[in-house]
């Protein structure tokens, strides 16, 4: 039935229509849609209170009134209500669109479509004209993403299960701070509640569904964090020298960073490039077989000469 | 989209944005006004039903919502506390926020204009929620929307693709069929005319990608069954790992009677025979090729020709 929309949306107006704080007892005989014992109103309001905040609308709560002093007045600002972005042109209508667009058939595709709702509702059109053909899209449907999303913004803890190198199931507890993606992959950083560090997480090794813990507005962020600088310097950059076979390692090459690719050695070129995790390294390398031979540094090198040896006595 | 739940909750949101739509889009037409709320035109009639039901305190018509039918139009007044459009929710800011690092990596050189709307944009947002989210696209936004208007108009397209698997860059020409997902990566199926031949195409490996003005139909139904090759082996470390560059379900590796003390065996499957070997070569470490027999000899004989460069005076360190 609509009888709770239609009290939900009268309340919403009688709040926001107030200059004054409204008490209580005030809602309850003005406000259409209350009824029953003085009880069930006051169980009633506090269940409306809690959806109207679950769709980000605020209700401020306070007292100006001596003569009611024990008793809470509530009332909803109306710039705490409305579109928060201020003035907008056509041209950011179209690029707020069109970044809501990206999560259509996506996880997030129910608050993108909210939002672009929204956009459309202030009534200014799209200058389409005025941004290049661009279909930008979020490829992720892992509803996980939506639950550490919710509960970022939230500031609610979340535990979890994850999937160690082993491939075995570790339960983790974190106070989640923030989502990223890189490489195709979405990663999750926040405080580990046990190890009590930053720590990311693959969203894809998260075995099952993230619980949300405890209560909303449980933690603060380390001041300290700092997405931008987390996401880029993971490890320590180290450097390698390699010979890459004319024309062939496309992707190592591209990478490369000295400005000259001549070499001594016919038929190949001589890079410098740089890599962060070793071992990656050393399996990337070892996937170009005889076009990439590393020179420097020597524990890649005297490693991807092992595992060779260790190929041909198994192979060979 | 996802169909709106249709709780309490969901309508009274709905209810709340379409007062402000309807006063924006005065005298709309009541499908287009459901299509823009995903909803049918019973429960869109039903909503509007609704908000005739409400108003200020006191409820009598001179504080209600007035709504005008018209032969299938509707119109809105005396709404003036709800008009305003309401805030984003903290969850519709980050979908926005990652939206526009999505566009702002792929605008070209010469858009500096929209990539400084696009910051000022992201600024306004980040000073709401804070700093919690940053993405970088694999996939280039603008090869996305041509490949979308090519399969829209059926044109065909020339792109130009990296091959990992064949370490290659070729241009070739293509007839696309459809765009898909292969295990969290985009993919587009297409008959290759080059090729001759049905091909599937990483996005993110797509380097350039332009229209052609010709055309051609291609049933998508049969498509040419191709060779499929098969490995087993075991896997005795850095499972996750190897399990993802395999492209295994890590499900199958907690699943009893496949593990033992000596690793997990396990088969892997591919297109590309070229594609195992490289995988086989770069686990080298970890995995051992149990069958078939071949697979395992190319793989040998590929570190045996690597290792001699190796001892190589040429390429010693």
């Amino acid at each position: 039935m609509s009888r709770k929309t239609e009290r939900l949306v009268n309340l919403t107006i009688a709040l926001l229509a107030t200059k004054r704080y409204i008490t209580k007892s005030e809602i309850f005989r003005t406000v259409d849609g209350y009824e029953g014992t003085a009880e069930s109103k006051e169980r009633m309001f506090e269940r409306d209170k809690d959806d109207l905040r679950n769709l980000g609308i605020e209700i401020e709560v306070g007292s100006f009134d001596p003569l009611f002093e024990d008793e809470a007045g509530y009332r909803i600002k109306p710039d705490r209500y409305q579109f928060q972005l201020g003035e907008v042109t056509s041209q950011e209508i179209s690029l707020l669109s069109l970044a809501a667009e990206a999560w259509r058939g996506a996880a997030l595709d129910g608050s993108a479509l909210t939002a672009l709702r929204k956009l459309h509702a202030i009534g200014i059109e799209s200058d389409i004209e005025s941004v290049p053909d661009l279909a930008p899209h979020a490829n992720i449907r892992d509803k996980n993403l939506q639950i550490a999303i919710g509960a970022i913004t939230s500031r609610q803890k979340i535990t979890f299960k994850y999937l160690s190198e082993e491939l075995a199931e570790q339960d983790r507890k974190i106070a989640p701070y923030a989502v990223t993606s890189r490489f195709g992959h979405w990663y999750l950083y926040g405080m580990d509640l046990e190890k009590l560090g930053i720590r990311s997480f693959r969203i894809d090794r998260i075995s099952g569904d993230i619980s949300p813990e405890g209560k909303t507005g449980s933690f603060e962020v380390e001041n300290n964090f700092d997405l931008a600088s987390l996401s880029s310097n993971v490890d320590e950059v180290s450097k390698a020298v390699i010979y890459l076979r004319a024309g062939r390692a496309i992707a190592l090459r591209s990478r490369s960073v000295s400005s000259s690719t001549k070499s001594d050695v016919a038929g190949w070129d001589k890079v410098e490039l740089s890599f962060r995790d070793k071992e990656r390294f050393i399996e990337e390398l070892l996937w170009y077989g005889d076009d990439a031979i590393v020179i420097s540094p020597k524990d890649v090198r005297d490693e991807i000469v092992k595992r060779l040896e260790l190929g041909v006595k198994r192979y060979g | 989209m996802a169909k709106q739940a249709t709780s309490p909750i969901a309508k009274t949101a709905r209810l709340l944005d379409l007062v402000p739509f309807i006063a924006t889009h005065q005298g709309i037409a009541i499908k287009d006004l459901a299509r823009e709320f995903a909803v049918t035109t019973e429960e869109l009639l039903d909503d509007l039903n609704t908000l005739w039901m409400c108003g200020l305190p006191g409820y009598t018509p001179l504080e209600l919502i007035d709504l005008y039918f018209e032969s299938g139009y509707v119109s809105i007044r005396n709404a003036e506390i709800l008009q305003k459009v309401r805030l984003l929710t903290k969850e519709e800011l980050v979908v926005i926020a990652i939206g526009l690092d999505f566009l702002k990596e792929t605008l070209s050189k010469d858009r500096e204009d929209l990539s400084l709307a696009i910051g000022s944009l992201q600024g306004k947002i980040k000073s709401l929620i804070g700093d919690i989210a940053q993405v970088t696209p694999t996939v280039d936004s603008s090869h996305r929307a041509i490949i979308l208007r090519s399969l829209k108009e059926r044109r065909n397209l020339e792109i130009e693709y990296h091959s990992l698997i064949r370490d290659q860059i070729t241009t070739r020409a293509i007839t696309p069929l459809e765009l898909g997902e292969d295990r969290g990566v985009e993919v587009l199926m297409a008959y290759c005319r080059t090729a001759k031949g049905f091909r599937t195409f990483r996005l993110d490996n797509v380097k350039k990608a332009d229209l052609l003005d010709s055309s051609e139909v291609i049933s998508n139904s049969k498509k040419e069954s191709e060779e499929l090759f098969r490995a087993k082996c075991r896997v005795d470390a850095r499972l996750r790992t190897t399990f993802e560059r395999f492209r295994l379900d890590t499900d199958i590796a907690t699943s009893p009677g496949l593990s033992s003390s000596k690793g997990i065996t396990v088969e892997v499957t591919s297109f590309s025979q070229d594609w195992l070997v490289r995988n086989f070569m770069s686990t080298l470490a970890n995995t051992e090729i149990t069958e078939p027999a071949e697979l395992a000899k190319t793989v040998g004989a590929k570190a045996q020709a690597t290792l001699e460069l190796y001892k190589n005076p040429h390429f010693s360190s």
